[in-house]
């Protein structure tokens, strides 16, 4: 057993070498790629030995007031993130080597780049909302130089939207966070108790890109590869849907919300995204926006499971976190790879490059059946759990979502698939002289796609430790509820 | 643990081909040989062997559960069997043109153990588990060839694998949900023994879900599109089990639902027989018009199923009483595969030598050539049914279970006994046409078709062995026949029947009738209405093209068509016009799925156009909040024209420092209209106040955002805490 005072250290780690990684003037390239990797992979090693042996007793570095502490504590949720982002961020610092390799500022890119992660995992392992808060805002902070990377007027004016729309949802959430540590929150006013709790879920919603506050996340598109692949299909976009987790199960009480106008406007919000982001989605021409999109819908699975308010919904909603991580980091990183290789953006210009990377198209085609939810991938299960909380739960609103979830189904098999159809049998039409001399992805970037590709198989054939985990986690959650 | 071997085992044998079989694709096809060969004899073995339940239970949610049973055993080896021989032929008939050898041969070994696994699942999750990997690995079998064709059958071949698998999906959920489990033996009379009303309807839309998803693979109408396309742009070799048993696990999914959930409801027989009559007649109608050889035998596969459903369907209709319909059914199911794989394999050796289909070109062509000669008229004469050969037992069985059905629920059911008749003569007549055409007209005089066998004496076993099984059956019909059928019995929950006489009076004469309809048919419509000057003619007008001009837009106008009928009644008016046009737009954007052509092209457009305008608005609604605040709330003050070296502030102090240090140019106290920049004092002063200025205004205005947000929410807590908390 690990005591929780060393939480402070694995998540400072990062940030510290990360920001010193830009005080040092490494002579070659080659150096920095060797140091960033070895500060990610302890980082990794360090967060996986908490998650495994760390204990869950919470840590009070700091007391502001009686109510204001920067406490850190590492239960089963915030191992369940911790363990997605210690996993999935190696990978993308080896992806990104060789996306990056040409650039001569990749210095900076990997300084903001490992912060960002030790602050991602700062926000597994808060303690109280407080805590929760300031991290979700360093978050922002330390991502949105990352959006804006390339300097293009376009990542700028990104980057700004971006900004503020993070900016402005954080203050909404904080309304919420000084209402919570009144105390109020119980059933003497629970009127007054949803209001806040729909303001809050707002506020976070606007990182896990509910509508009408998604705007941001297409924008944030034009950003490097991989930096949309983990930050806005990972980190930051799963960080929303995660404060959202903390709020309802930890925060509110399930009980005080659970059937009142609150749950339903918030729901009805959430499958309304869904909907709109599968339909952007397949009319969506650019590669990288159409998964963005596709992002738009799918985190709006995860709120959906987490408004059902159920152990169940929690269940499949923390299982979509998990897979669609996966499953869309993969997505990402092929298109990145395309860009990279061939620089081409839109679906239309991918006509029979299939033949040509065969690597990156095998990997695809993998990442587009499971997130269309083909069984036995990944996909499949947590879609499935979801599907059956919201039958289990049984309201009107639950099986609208239902029948949404399936319909959006539909709708990813046609975004999705065309593309496989398109990269490996083009129209007749298609001039495929141009493909001449196209080569598949350097071997750099096809190790960590393949390794992703073979997580996303094997994680669909055995869910069972995955599913298990999310079990105790929701059942936790659910017995205890209240006083995060 | 062998059924675990024979779904895994072609699966193994495929990826390991992969890395031998780059140089050579001989080699993957003898991996494939031998994994077919292997399977033959553990399927085989299987009849022998008592153990029959496998099951992973940490694989998938459900687990990976396989069982085994008569029936079950019987369709294995069917399908090992049809893997061999089909292998057998491969060789020879790519040996001309072979590109992308490997990944026919890879792909022809996964679908061996994804079909077999659709067969052998214990649950309709692993089912579907299968189903699903199968219909994906037998997609490059449809677009083998690259043609223009190729590629588009092979689009709709996907488009209508992914709707029908989703489909077939959602219905195993509310299954799921509903009784508790999707295995298939607790799925036994689940419905009649469900109580209220609301239950029965979640359990009907559960089963339409899942029959539209095996529905569609077994070529059932109205989703049988794909079938008459794909199937004769695949390689010969692959329409065979295409046909034969790949259609085949879209009738078990059917058979699951027909012999479990829904046994003993008479409605859902009914329904089931009605799909079976249009199925039926409709395909052999397009067989007879067909004038393409491998076209004609794949309408004849749809027409086929359709037999096979109204077996199923008089099965529902009499209960535990139908053993004669599900031994029909079975048989069938059996008979068809045999059949189909004789045929194809002909058809195959003729494509092989000739490159042509079309039945003005190949004319002539058996002349001669005696093993397939033998082997096609073995084919054709089973599956015409004619009395002694194998296709009779089986439709003897299925038509003397429609007149058990028409005895018990009276005349309704005289017309599809009726229309069952009309289909076996309409089956005799494209038969008879292809049989004529092949192997006794006279081909043209511009053609020549080389003598000597069509084919080497391999691929020519692989055809004659299946074709000589045809007759052995049909006489041993008791033995043999019903041997299967009673083996099957515990799958259908039916007592089989025993020993019948089939060549009675009685049964004879409802071939009778068929071959008489058959000759009609042949002579009347064949002869007179079909050909020209001694040429086949493509009578089938260009307006009702099935393939192109008719199904696609059917397709894209029936689903989201529900309100098509609504406007339609109502007449368009403003109300309905656009509801029932968006609806139908929305539903193009599945044209994305097959291509573009030029029916959905003005669709597609039109979808497209359509959702721009409505998620332009949705997608800046946003934006355009943040714009119209910025043009009023937070529109940036404009930098003040003022030079602040005029401003009064800086001009004092200036004009002070310059009195200090006694500046000469300066007149103490004499204020100038215009301070002469040259100061330095006052030009010091002036940046001094520029720099405050700018700095101000920048941070002002890049916090604005921050600091209204914050400023809002401490308001709002303010207001909390003044009213609702104090006084409230």
């Amino acid at each position: 057993m690990i005591p929780s005072v060393f939480l402070l250290p694995v998540l400072l780690f990062p940030v510290a070498f990360g920001a010193l990684l830009a005080a040092f003037r490494f002579r070659k390239r080659a150096h920095v790629r060797l140091y960033t990797m070895i500060v990610t992979l302890l980082t990794s090693a360090f967060s996986w030995a908490m998650i495994l042996f760390g204990s869950t007793e919470p840590a009070v570095f700091l007391r502001f007031t009686r109510d204001f502490s920067f406490t850190l504590m590492f239960d089963g949720c915030g191992r369940f993130f911790a363990g997605i982002v210690a996993t999935l961020w190696p990978l993308t610092v080896l992806y990104a080597f060789e996306y990056l390799a040409e650039d001569e500022r990749q210095g900076v890119f990997f300084s903001w780049f490992t912060m960002a992660c030790g602050v991602t995992l700062g926000i597994a392992m808060s303690g109280n909302i407080f805590t929760l808060y300031i991290f979700y805002e360093l978050l922002t902070l330390t991502t949105v130089p990352l959006v804006m990377y390339t300097g293009t007027r376009e990542a700028v004016r990104a980057a700004r939207t971006y900004f503020v729309f993070c900016l402005g949802g954080a203050a909404f959430a904080l309304i919420s966070l000084l209402y919570l540590s009144t105390g109020e929150a119980s059933v003497e006013n629970v009127e007054t108790t949803r209001i806040f709790y729909v303001l809050g879920v707002l506020g976070f919603g606007v990182k896990a890109a509910v509508f009408p506050m998604h705007g941001w996340l297409p924008k944030a598109s034009v950003a490097p590869t991989p930096v949309t692949a983990l930050l806005h299909a990972v980190a930051v976009v799963k960080a929303g849907a995660f404060s959202v987790i903390r709020l309802t199960f930890y925060g509110y009480s399930p009980e005080l919300i659970r059937g009142s106008w609150a749950q339903y406007v918030l729901i009805t919000l959430a499958l309304l995204t869904i909907l709109y982001g599968a339909v952007r989605a397949v009319r969506e021409m650019h590669w990288k926006k159409r998964l963005a999109y596709s992002t738009v819908a799918n985190l709006s699975y995860i709120l959906f499971g987490v408004l059902l308010m159920t152990k169940e919904g929690l269940q499949g909603a923390l299982l979509h976190m998990a897979f669609h991580a996966e499953i869309k980091i993969l997505a990402f990183f092929a298109a990145g790879a395309v860009l990279h290789v061939t620089g081409r953006e839109y679906v239309q210009e991918m006509d029979g490059l299939g033949r040509k990377m065969k690597g990156v198209f095998a990997c695809f085609t993998v990442s587009a059946l499971a997130l269309t939810g083909i069984p036995p991938l990944s996909g499949f299960i947590s879609k499935w759990h979801l599907l059956t909380a919201a039958a289990k739960a049984g309201t009107p609103f639950s099986w609208a979502g239902a029948a949404v979830i399936l319909t959006a189904a539909f709708l990813t098999a046609i975004y999705m698939i065309s593309m496989v159809r398109r990269a490996y049998f083009p129209d007749s039409k298609a001039e495929l002289s141009k493909n001449e001399g196209v080569k598949d992805a350097p071997l750099l970037m096809l190790v960590p796609m393949i390794i992703l590709a073979l997580g996303i198989l094997f994680t669909g054939l055995f869910p069972g430790a995955v599913i298990g985990a999310a079990r105790d986690i929701a059942e936790a959650a659910h017995a205890t509820g209240g006083g995060f | 643990m062998r059924l675990a071997v024979l779904v895994f085992l072609p699966m193994i044998f495929g990826v390991l081909s992969i890395p031998f079989g780059r140089k050579n694709p001989q080699i993957s096809w003898l991996f494939a040989l031998a994994a077919a060969a292997l399977e033959l004899g553990i399927s085989a073995a299987g009849f022998f062997l008592s153990k029959t339940r496998f099951a992973i239970p940490g694989l998938f949610p459900g687990g990976l559960s396989l069982v085994a049973d008569g029936f079950r055993n019987v369709y294995a080896l069917v399908i090992s069997g049809m893997w061999f021989f089909t292998l057998l032929f491969s060789r020879e008939y790519f040996a001309g043109h072979g590109a992308h050898l490997q990944r026919y041969y890879f792909f022809i070994m996964m679908t061996e153990g994804a079909i077999l696994g659709v067969f052998f699942a214990a649950d309709l999750l692993t089912a579907l588990v299968f189903f699903e990997i199968m219909s994906f690995t037998s997609f490059p079998w449809v677009i083998q060839e690259e043609t223009e064709g190729a590629v588009r059958a092979a689009g709709t071949y996907l488009a209508i694998a992914v709707i029908g698998g989703l489909a077939a999906l959602m219905g195993i959920w509310i299954l799921d949900v509903q009784l508790g489990t999707t295995e298939i033996r607790a799925l036994f009379r689940a419905f009649p023994s469900a109580e209220t009303g609301g239950e029965r309807g979640r359990l009907y839309l559960a089963g339409a879900l899942i029959l539209v998803g095996f529905g569609a693979k077994a070529g059932v109408f109205p989703l049988h599109i794909w079938l008459p396309k794909a199937h004769p742009v695949a390689p010969a070799p692959a329409s065979a089990l295409l046909s034969g048993v790949l259609t085949k696990s879209g009738v078990f999914g059917i058979l699951v639902l027909s012999f479990g959930l829904f046994y003993g409801d008479a409605a859902w027989g009914a329904w089931m027989l009605v799909l079976g009559c249009i199925t039926m007649l409709l395909g052999a109608v397009l067989a007879l018009l067909s004038i393409d050889l491998k076209r004609t035998l794949a309408c004849s596969s749809m027409s086929q199923i359709g037999f096979i459903l109204t077996g199923i369907g008089t099965a529902g209709l009499l209960g535990a009483e139908g053993g004669l319909s599900a031994a029909g059914t079975v048989l069938h199911m059996v008979n068809h595969s045999l059949f189909k794989l004789v045929l194809f394999l002909s058809a195959g050796t003729v494509y092989m030598n000739l490159h042509e289909l079309d039945l003005n070109r190949i004319r002539g062509f058996g002349r001669g050539k005696h093993a397939l000669h033998a082997a096609f008229l073995l084919g054709a004469l089973g599956i015409g049914g004619i009395p002694g050969f194998s296709g009779y037992i089986s439709k003897t069985l299925l038509h003397e279970g429609i007149v058990e059905a028409a005895a018990e629920y009276g005349p309704a059911i005289h017309a599809a006994e009726w229309i069952f008749l009309l289909s076996g003569g309409l089956t005799l007549a494209y038969m008879t046409k292809l049989y004529i055409c092949l192997f006794h007209e006279k081909p043209d005089e511009k053609t020549e078709h080389k003598p000597g066998p069509a084919a080497q004496p391999l691929s020519a076993l692989s055809f004659l062995i299946p074709a000589l099984l045809i007759p052995v059956f049909g006489l041993t019909g008791n033995f043999s026949m019903l041997g299967i059928a009673r083996l099957s019995g515990g799958f259908f929950h039916t007592e089989m029947p025993e020993v019948l006489s089939f060549f009675s009076l009685e049964n004879l004469k409802g071939a009778g009738i068929s071959a008489v309809i058959g000759a009609a048919v042949y002579f009347l419509v064949v002869r007179k209405l079909l050909m020209k000057d001694g040429a086949y003619v493509n009578r089938l007008p260009k307006w009702l093209d099935l393939e192109e001009k008719v199904y696609r837009p059917l397709l894209l106008k029936l689903l989201p068509g529900v309100f098509g009928p609504v406007s339609a009644l109502f007449g368009e008016n403003r109300l309905t016009r656009p509801l029932a046009e968006g609806v139908f737009r929305a539903g193009s954007g599945l044209s994305l799925l097959f291509g573009e052509n030029r029916v959905t092209a003005p669709l597609s457009c039109g979808t497209l156009r359509v959702l721009k305008v409505l998620s332009r608005a949705l997608s800046d609604m946003t934006d355009a909040l943040v714009y119209f605040l910025r043009k009023t709330l937070f529109r940036p003050a404009r930098i003040a024209d003022t030079d602040p070296v005029r401003s009064s502030v800086s001009y004092r102090i200036g004009s002070i420092a310059d009195r200090i240090s006694g500046d000469p140019t300066k007149k103490g106290g004499k204020r100038r209209k215009k301070p002469v920049p040259s100061d330095r004092h006052a030009k010091f002063f002036y940046r001094l106040v520029e720099t405050v200025i700018h700095t101000t205004h920048n941070l002002s205005d890049s916090m604005s955002f921050a600091l209204l947000m914050l400023a809002l929410a401490i308001t709002a807590i303010l207001f909390y805490v003044l009213f609702v908390h104090r006084f409230g």
